[in-house]
């Protein structure tokens, strides 16, 4: 504490050097003087995955002697514009926002920028100049989905089953795919024969979708790379039906419980899993960073990510998430993530390691 | 002095940074009404179904189709036969309907996903526009509920898009309605359905002495419209068409307003006109003039927040610049009001009246899940905010009986057994329609009625018999509310008859018209609880009592 203290003395001071105008300088001693304060905006904190991150969110605080404050949406982004007014008035020195609408938010999030105070953007892009972005590297999903169906089926016929086009995340995924795959494809080695948005992820889309790229394609598919769970389970389905279900491999993302018996089961080949709680933990530490004065493109790990739909450089932390497959399936067991016994559920004995 | 003063704005510093969450729930002031499903009782099985095309839609249209004043229903079905159903019910009774066969190609009755009572040809029976996945029809009434195909007779092609919004205006100079069809996707334009929004299109009468809508222009851009309305925003008399579109398949879109000027091809408003960019899902557009300025408030429904707009007072004069006052007013109903589900709900047809008899506006709004969108509530019950005397709306739906765990779509609210009280008929997707009688409020020994009310019809000669676009303002004491009659809005759901409106305790209320051209007639004195005709030509109100039976 007296150490954070004396620290942010010294880096006004630098300020002060640097050219920043005193009366600034002055203002933000006062500040600092006391405890840092990072407000959470939550789009709808009812949602029980939020409560993992606001742990480690509030942990990384704690260990900076950071105070957390919070407010709730509950779902509405009409009532995040003054939930993001209230902790400014509270006196929040750097703001992690989860946007309900990241469209919406933006006149709440121009006032916190325009009254000096930093905004992370947390998980859901909001694509403004001087917002800094906290996510999973998207592209890095779509890299490792690929990577590892790749590895078990390097030819043949693939499909693509893509998330809902109005999502920028659905793009940035299958890029990473195409970073993988384009190479195979160029040289005829992989065989692109179905590729679909899936209307809102929706799984039982993703197995309409899958049905008739099958039918298409006489059952003639060597690999399919779905880029959700949710989709991947839909996927499954279909491929069962025609007592393809285990022989085709199948990717995924998220860690959904469902998927992560598939690949026990074998029916899905990977899926690939954000740790919220590493999402938590960076966000709250780059908080203080920012909270303390450092500049968007100081905060520790910050890369330059330009591929929102609007092109905006943004100041941002993308974490590599993890392939979970069924060489690595303890990872989620042990990280309290999901039991053994839901992993496990239906597995034949001696299939996969973890399971016995 | 000083000191309270102080302390005073501590206290109310301290309440403004408190989360909204530690409010209480607020009670309303008004009468809760007790609604009960007759829909079985009624002999209405209907439901609205079918694979995507359906997912939206799903439209009632209440309307007198026999000529006895009792609001008859036609109901769209989606894959299943769309279904008219004549009102037999008794004054003040149960709910009682018979299916009325139609004369139209069955294949015809089916992809039908909502629709609107208008007099197209001013021969005082009402007709119907029926909007379709394929060809639209015009459906001429006869009388008795005989309905025939009038799409020849009228010129009239129907396209052959997924229609799902539907508005009509009686332009000046002109003998016949003109007619906005609002249509969604096109499913064969490549890479559909994203960013695939086929063009809406306007269709103004042809000169001569029938209607003909062999004219027909695009309102481009569209983006994938689910409801259209006509409305005098900006009190000039031309009334402009409010759009909401569906953001989930259009790109680069926004809500829109055309300027449909008599003569002239329609013009969108513009962000230099002070029009500001907004991108909702939306489904539904309700109108009422809340603070009775003469500048109609808007309710539009989306998924999670619903939107009410009132033209910003801050705004240069004439621009029409909107604010967002649903939060303030406790009337974003942004998720569901009960249950265990928290997820954002999902909004359809919206529409303002006054279900409680106390003389302010309440609001309807029907909900359920697109099918099953995971990021969205499950089990979404349809709203009935109340409206309350500080402006602010308070949650009732689940205390009066409207709760029911169903996907709506469609709805229309109007008094069915003509006993004063609103009744709700409620469209659901994939399960039986909500057919829900108000019975007044409940106490320990029965039901009581609530506030008084009064029921007006209108009625022009020779061209726009119903008074499409006219204001009937309502005086009790020293307040005045209007209301508009009009032709579009909601979801794919119209309604045209008695305009209903509570009078709280006043016994009489001074009735006052603002006929579609613009003239305000004198004032009409008349007595509550009682069905009212104005004609345009005779010099009193008179009034019609209902008969027991019909």
């Amino acid at each position: 504490m007296k150490q954070t203290k004396s620290k942010s003395l010294l880096r006004a001071a630098v300020g002060v050097a640097m050219g920043v105008s005193v009366a600034a300088a002055m203002t933000f001693t006062a500040d600092t003087a006391l405890a840092q304060k990072v407000g959470v905006s939550w789009n709808n904190f009812q949602e029980e995955r939020w409560k993992t991150d606001e742990a480690a969110i509030k942990a990384a605080l704690e260990a900076a002697g950071a105070e957390y404050i919070s407010t709730d949406a509950q779902s509405s982004a009409e009532k995040q514009l003054t939930d993001i007014e209230s902790l400014i008035a509270q006196g929040a020195n750097a703001l992690i926002v989860l946007a309900q609408d990241s469209e919406a938010v933006q006149p709440a999030v121009q006032r916190a920028l325009d009254e000096g105070v930093p905004v992370i953007g947390y998980d859901r892009l909001i694509e403004m100049p001087g917002v800094f972005y906290i996510t999973f590297d998207n592209r890095e999903v779509g890299r490792m989905q690929a990577r590892a169906v790749f590895d078990v089926q390097p030819t043949g016929n693939y499909v693509f089953i893509k998330g809902n086009s109005a999502d920028p995340n659905a793009d940035f995924v299958h890029s990473g795919q195409l970073d993988v795959l384009q190479d195979a494809i160029d040289a005829g080695d992989i065989k692109n024969v179905g590729e679909s948005y899936t209307d809102n992820w929706n799984p039982s889309v993703a197995q309409t979708n899958m049905e008739q790229f099958l039918t298409a394609n006489d059952n003639n598919v060597d690999a399919v790379i779905s880029s959700n769970d949710g989709m991947a389970g839909g996927v499954v389905a279909a491929l069962t039906a025609q007592g393809l279900a285990g022989s085709v491999p199948v990717s995924g993302q998220d860690g959904d419980h469902a998927a992560l018996n598939r690949v026990a089961l074998g029916s899905q080949t990977v899926s690939v899993w954000k740790d919220a709680r590493s999402l938590g933990k960076a966000a709250g530490e780059a908080a203080v960073e920012l909270a303390s004065g450092k500049a968007l493109n100081e905060v520790t790990g910050a890369v330059v990510f330009s591929n929102g739909p609007k092109g905006v450089d943004m100041n941002s932390i993308l974490l590599a998430p993890v392939p979970v497959t069924e060489d690595n399936l303890n990872l989620v067991i042990d990280a309290g993530w999901i039991s053994k016994d839901a992993v496990c559920q239906g597995v034949p004995a001696g299939r996969v390691d973890v399971c016995g | 002095m000083s000191r309270a003063r102080t302390i005073c704005l501590g206290v109310a510093l301290a309440l403004a940074s408190m989360p909204a969450a530690a409010e209480p729930a607020a009670a309303p002031t008004g009468d809760v009404p007790d609604f009960i499903d007759d829909a079985e009782a009624a002999g209405i099985t209907h439901a609205y179904t079918g694979p995507w095309e359906f997912f939206v839609g799903g439209g009632v249209a209440a309307f007198d189709c026999d000529g006895d004043r009792r609001p008859d229903l036609f109901l769209a079905g989606g894959t299943s036969p769309a279904q008219l159903m004549r009102n037999a019910s008794e004054t003040g009774g149960p709910l009682r309907f018979d299916a009325v066969p139609l004369d139209v190609d069955a294949k015809e009755l089916e992809k039908i996903t909502g629709a609107y009572p208008l007099d197209v040809d001013n021969d005082g029976v009402l007709d119907l526009f029926v909007l379709r996945l394929g060809r639209n029809l015009l459906l001429r009434g006869e009388g008795d509920c005989r309905f025939r195909k009038a799409n020849d007779l009228w010129a009239f092609d129907g396209g052959n898009d997924w229609t799902t919004a539907f508005a009509a205006t009686f332009e000046a100079g002109q003998q016949f309605p003109t007619l906005a069809i609002g249509n969604y996707v096109d499913r064969k334009a490549p890479g559909a359905p994203f960013g695939t929004c086929a063009d809406s299109w306007l269709a103004r009468p042809a000169p001569g002495d029938a209607p003909s809508y062999s004219d027909q222009s695009p309102l481009s851009p569209s983006y994938c419209t689910l409801s259209m309305l006509f409305t005098d925003w900006n009190q000039s008399g031309v009334p402009a068409l409010r759009v909401t579109n569906d953001r989930q398949y259009y790109r680069g879109g926004q809500e829109q307003l055309w300027n449909v000027e008599p003569g002239a091809r329609p013009r969108l408003f513009t962000a230099g006109e002070g029009w500001q960019h907004l991108s909702i899902w939306g489904m539904g557009i309700a109108e009422a003039d809340l603070d009775a300025d003469g500048y109609p408030e808007y309710a539009l429904t989306s998924m999670g927040d619903t939107k009410l707009q009132q033209l910003d007072a801050e705004a240069e004069d004439g621009l029409p610049v909107y604010s967002d006052i649903a939060f303030q007013r406790g009337a974003t109903a942004q998720r569901p009001y009960q249950g265990e589900d928290y997820r954002p709900s999902t909004g359809w047809h919206s529409q303002f009246a006054d279900v409680n008899n106390d003389g302010l506006f309440d609001l309807f709004i029907a909900k359920g899940n697109v099918e099953a969108m995971p990021e969205f509530a499950a089990y979404d019950p349809d709203n009935l905010l109340l409206g309350q005397w500080d402006g602010r709306f308070v949650e009732v739906g689940g205390a009066a009986g409207l709760a029911a765990d169903t996907r709506g779509r469609g709805a229309a609210i109007v008094d069915l057994n003509l006993d004063g009280m609103l009744d709700i008929v409620v469209v659901n997707r994939n399960a039986p329609i909500g057919l829900f009688r108000n019975r007044g409020v409940r106490t320990e020994w029965g039901h009581m009625p609530m506030g008084n009310w009064i029921a007006i019809e209108l009625e022009q000669p020779d061209i726009n018999k119903v008074a499409i676009g006219a204001r009937v303002s309502v005086k009790t004491g020293n307040r005045t509310v209007t209301r508009t009659i009009a032709v579009g809005g909601g979801h794919a759901s119209g309604q045209l008859g008695f305009v209903h409106a509570g009078l709280g305790t006043a016994e009489r209320a001074e009735v006052r018209i603002k006929w579609p051209d613009g003239e305000w007639s004198h004032t009409y004195r008349v007595f509550a609880n009682n069905f009212v005709r104005i004609e345009r030509s005779a010099p009193a109100a008179g009034y019609w009592l209902p008969p027991p039976k019909p």
